[in-house]
């Protein structure tokens, strides 16, 4: 088979070729040139704060803009612990629910469950944050919350007593319910990639299904890793849920049933009136810049782990 | 020893299905208590809730939502051609000179682009388009949804392109096509129907924003305007501020809304399951 092939240098290329390039050019830089603008102008507006109040401003907890006093822990653990909260949750939820998709449902059925798992995906989270506030907020802390603080009380994580449904916990639940139609499909993916000589010989040497499943699983643990991280990653960027059900409070706890901040919430929050102060919006950026970068990271390690698992299954 | 792995295999199956419940309860609740709040309000307000403006705090009619129905639909038309342009010029790109530099360095910045906190966006658009313009506008909105629905559209219309066969571009080039007239003449026709439901999920996408919404749409909600240099209002930004108010009629607007939402975004998923079998969001 001839193959015309379009990866030859930029300068062989004909002169047809080489127009619609120069075409194209413009997109590439205008996008490019986006990305970095927004890193400068952020990294810029951040410096500010990093230089005035230095290393303290990371690791001291505070929020009055009218003395200039500001402290970014309780958003960063707070938005570190939701967004594991979450992950936890729809690691927890996704795995089950993409074996039996995978796994134990043939046909029409496995057809219909995956087509209402892919309308759950791309569902506005703004819908979660406002079923959130009025029916699950009330129902983790009857249910999951006060049953927690009653018998496992001696847990510093749930040793305070629920005042509302307004949590850390809150939060991460919801947000972790939201992502789990997401890593489903990521673990779904990866899963049915998985070679079909691997189900027929645990079936030929009279495997049981929990021990097919076992070691199909175990050959796609970095991809089911990568779902997990990925989703780490959109629960660590979540806005509309933590504003909504966070509680937007400035207080350092170790339990997870008081209100607290996610640096999401703290923008949505506060960034409205930062100018009036001197240094709240350049403090609000130094807090933008650390999720970006987290995120950022997050995303690239899971995307690189899935590639690198998909290249090994598919060869 | 055989007890016990057929044990074994029966607690792992009792797990397994309670487990998928629990993910699936909370979803279909949600979906329900939509459906259900947001008949009994709509009932209530009848077919004004689409042409009224939001009620006050303190008042007994729950009004409407129209310049929130209006605005989305406004920032809808402008973010999602613009969107889908620049996604097809970078698809093109990455699939005609995949091993350029300048090719390479587009595909990485637009994947990094999904895992920028949409609230971040928002940060920047109005250090960039807000400020200078000298407040909220429709314009800083869309800019604002257009680069956060960008990695979406790129990733979906990127795979569209690339999927069609190599005997096409072939037989396109043994007719003496130029490369342009054969993506324009060959390699989009084919994948049409693909690349519609990728425009289709790209709209999803940023009828469902809020954040991005958040320091850049101004929340206009006494009026309507189809100026784009004016302030507006989302139905996503005005479920997310009403469900934060305590008061129980902006809560009855803020269900209402919602299942208006769920409507609109029924609607493109079914276009898109009818038009496209199988695409992943």
């Amino acid at each position: 088979m001839i193959r015309i092939k379009s990866n030859q240098s930029f300068f062989t290329v004909s002169r047809h070729d080489r127009n619609l390039f120069l075409l194209l050019l413009p997109t590439a830089v205008v996008v490019v040139g986006l990305l970095l603008i927004t890193f400068l102008l952020i990294s810029s507006r951040a410096s500010e704060a990093v230089k005035t109040y230095g290393l303290s401003l990371y690791v001291t907890s505070a929020w009055d803009p009218e003395r200039e006093r500001y402290g970014l822990f309780v958003p960063l653990a707070g938005t570190l612990v939701t967004s594991a909260i979450a992950a936890l949750t729809a690691l927890l939820l996704s795995l089950s629910l993409s074996i039996v998709v995978s796994e134990f449902l043939r046909g029409a059925v496995r057809n219909f469950l995956s087509t209402i798992i892919e309308f759950m995906s791309g569902l506005p989270t703004v819908i979660y944050a406002l079923w959130g506030v009025q029916y699950a907020a009330p129902v983790i802390r009857d249910y999951v919350m006060l049953p927690l603080h009653k018998y496992l009380g001696f847990i510093p994580l749930f040793a305070c007593e629920p005042l509302s449904g307004y949590s850390v916990l809150s939060a991460g639940l919801v947000i972790g319910i939201s992502i789990v139609p997401y890593v489903t499909s990521l673990i779904c993916e990866s899963y049915m990639l998985v070679p079909t000589a691997y189900r027929e010989a645990c079936l030929g040497i009279g495997a049981t299904r929990y021990e097919t499943t076992k070691i199909l699983l175990g050959l796609c643990r970095p991809a089911v890793i990568a779902a997990v991280v990925l989703g780490l990653a959109r629960a660590m960027g979540e806005t509309t849920i933590a504003a909504a059900l966070v509680g937007n409070s400035m207080t350092i706890s170790y339990c997870v049933f008081m209100p607290s901040y996610t640096v999401s919430a703290l923008i949505a929050a506060q960034y409205g009136n930062a100018q009036l102060y001197m240094y709240a919006e350049s403090v609000l950026y130094s807090a933008a810049l650390a999720i970006l970068i987290l995120a950022l990271v997050l995303s690239l390690t899971g995307l690189t782990l899935l590639s690198k698992w998909r290249s090994k299954v598919l060869a | 020893m055989h007890r016990i792995r057929v044990i074994k295999d029966r607690l792992f199956t009792f797990y397994v299905v309670i487990t998928s419940a629990l993910a699936l309860i909370p979803s279909l609740h949600l979906i329900s208590v939509i459906i259900l709040r947001g008949v009994e309000v709509l009932s209530e307000a009848g077919i004004k809730f689409l042409v009224d403006l939001p009620p006050t705090p303190l008042s007994t009619q729950v009004g409407g939502i129209a310049p929130s129905l209006l605005g989305t639909f406004m920032l809808t038309a402008i973010a999602l051609p613009t969107t889908t342009l620049i996604a097809i010029f970078a698809a093109v790109m990455n699939n005609e000179f995949p091993n350029n530099p300048i090719s390479r360095i587009l595909d990485v910045t637009l994947r990094s682009f999904a895992s920028i906190p949409t609230i971040v966006v928002s940060m920047t658009v109005y250090l960039l388009v807000v400020i200078p313009m000298g407040g909220y506008s429709a314009i800083a909105s869309s800019i604002a949804l257009a680069i956060i629905a960008l990695p979406y559209a790129y990733t979906i219309i990127s795979a569209a392109l690339g999927q069609v066969p190599h005997t096409y571009r072939e037989a396109a080039y043994a007719l003496g096509m130029s490369r342009w007239m054969m993506i324009y003449k060959v390699i989009i026709p084919i994948a049409r129907r693909m690349l519609a439901g990728g425009i289709l999920i790209t709209m999803a996408r940023i009828m469902g924003e809020t954040a991005a919404l958040i320091f850049t749409a101004g929340r206009f909600r006494t009026g309507l305007t189809l100026s784009p240099n004016q302030p507006v209002d989302a139905i996503p930004l005005l479920i997310f501020d009403y469900a934060l108010t305590p008061y129980p009629v902006m809560h009855k607007v803020a269900w209402g809304a919602a299942l208006i939402l769920l409507l609109i975004y029924l609607i493109t998923f079914l276009s898109l399951k009818v038009l496209v079998k199988e695409v992943k969001l």
